[in-house]
């Protein structure tokens, strides 16, 4: 932590808790559900650091991780802040081509 | 309410009220499967078709089902998670909606809903936040506990505080339990509101394991009447770079004798998402994503792995136990022979639509 310096006041909060012994309340999650709680890593790799276990193809698991907004920085959060971003899209190996990319305000 | 047009609709309805007037000796079984943007479908698995689609009302995209005993009504998440919405299965008409969220507070139920098995009550884990002008104030998560009789603006009756990260919620044997799953498996009493025990998985202490990885989002446990999922460990006493680092293995709670046993069985090597008990052997487990995998859960050993064409979320099984039926993620149920576990036969879903995070139960009518 001796290069990171908390600016925002959500941080000042985590390092509050790390200084007030409430380090053991952050913490992975077992049973891994809902935005922002996962960090496992994307499709690039799979847990085994290879392919063979990423979703196939990946349009099997597009709306898989955008329903239970598994990777919302990776895809759209159809649960609270895009929930129109598949709407006429109901087949993603069929329609991807048509889904949008989002920024910041949209 | 809007029926689709599918094909054969009218012949099927006849078979869905034939088949609950002949109840029980002529009971048949019905996959239920759900489709964006909000579809429930029936499935009829003999005839490799879906006799049945049902347009839920409002907004979607369908999840978790649950079905009481009866088989007469399905209970659908949807809404973004923020509803539970019942439907007749005969008709197709809503009988139930319990609308969690209001304007201020946002409530989601993260999969963890169930039905009692008779029907009249359905349970549904739920995590709120206020939604302040510059803030958002996280709530305490609870059960609330609805009437099934409260019809289309149902509210819930009570509720009881219960643990985060909840997120398969199953009735026992025992008509005033429910189990929950989360970082470990929690035992309610649904008329006091206690936990009466707790089984643990996440602090299971076990010599030379260390703490299990749950990717617990599908709720099948009708057939066998065991609740299970696949789960992923790491060993402590040996070296990382072993092969027996990290264990693969299936977590089964059995909803009459509530009882829990966890087995490993083989090096973990690739992904599994979902599982389900052989009703006929019942120490025969099946497991799915990009494979489909039977396993005897008695020794600990792999049976049997076939490669899969697609990847698959979801999984179920025949009551006879020999057919398993493999759904979810894009637009198909696939049917397995589950001695072989040959591919059989294949149903594709109206309009092409996908099932994504949908479960797939199980009704007999």
């Amino acid at each position: 932590m001796k290069r990171l310096r908390a600016l925002n006041h959500k941080a000042h909060l985590i390092e509050q808790a790390a200084t007030e012994g409430h380090r053991e309340e952050v913490q992975l999650m077992s049973s891994v559900v809902g935005c922002t709680t996962t960090f496992d890593p994307g499709w690039e790799v799979d847990a085994f650091g290879g392919l063979a276990s990423l979703c196939q193809p990946m349009e099997a698991d597009l709306y898989g991780c955008t329903d239970p907004c598994w990777w919302p920085a990776q895809l759209a959060d159809s649960l609270n802040t895009a929930r129109d971003w598949t709407d006429g899209k109901n087949s993603a190996l069929r329609d991807w081509r048509e889904l949008q990319t989002l920024f910041p305000g949209d | 309410m809007r029926m689709l047009p599918i094909k054969k609709a009218r012949a099927a309805l006849v078979v869905l009220c034939c088949a609950a007037a002949s109840l029980p000796a002529f009971a048949k079984e019905y996959l239920l499967t759900v489709t964006r943007p909000n579809n429930l479908h029936v499935v009829d698995p003999e005839k490799r078709e879906v006799i049945r689609t049902i347009v839920l009302p409002g907004d979607g995209i369908p999840g978790a089902i649950s079905v009481p005993k009866d088989g007469k009504v399905a209970y659908v998440l949807t809404n973004r998670m923020e509803s539970v919405v019942g439907v007749d299965l005969d008709t197709g008409k809503p009988v139930f909606r319990a609308d969690f969220s209001t304007p201020q507070r946002r409530v989601k139920g993260f999969f963890a809903v169930t039905v009692s098995e008779d029907g009249k009550e359905l349970y549904a884990h739920q995590a709120p936040v206020q939604l302040g002008r510059s803030e958002y104030q996280v709530e305490d998560t609870y059960i609330a506990v609805f009437d099934t009789a409260d019809g289309l603006n149902a509210k819930p009756r009570r509720t009881f505080p219960a643990p985060r990260r909840i997120s398969l919620l199953a009735p026992t044997g025992n008509p005033d339990h429910v189990i929950a799953l989360g970082w470990d498996m929690y035992l309610f009493n649904t008329k006091s509101g206690k936990i009466e025990k707790t089984f643990p998985i996440r602090h299971w202490e076990r010599p030379g394991m260390g703490e299990p990885d749950v990717l617990a989002m599908w709720g099948t446990y009708e057939q066998a009447r065991m609740l299970s999922t696949p789960y992923f460990v790491a060993k402590t006493d040996v070296p990382t770079d072993s092969p027996e680092a990290f264990k693969a293995g299936i977590a089964m709670f059995d909803l009459d004798a509530e009882t829990l046993q966890v087995r490993e069985f083989e090096n973990a090597t690739t992904v599994m998402f979902s599982s389900v008990i052989n009703p006929a052997r019942r120490n025969e487990a099946f497991l799915v994503m990009n494979q489909l995998s039977k396993v005897d859960t008695d020794s600990g050993k792999l049976l049997k792995r076939v490669d899969l064409p697609q990847t698959f979320y979801a999984i179920n099984i025949s009551g006879d136990g020999k057919e398993v039926y493999v759904g979810g993620a894009l637009d198909k149920v696939s049917i397995h022979d589950a001695e072989t576990l040959e591919k059989k036969g294949e149903i594709t879903m109206p309009g092409g639509a996908d099932q994504s995070i949908g479960w797939m139960r199980v009704v007999k009518r």
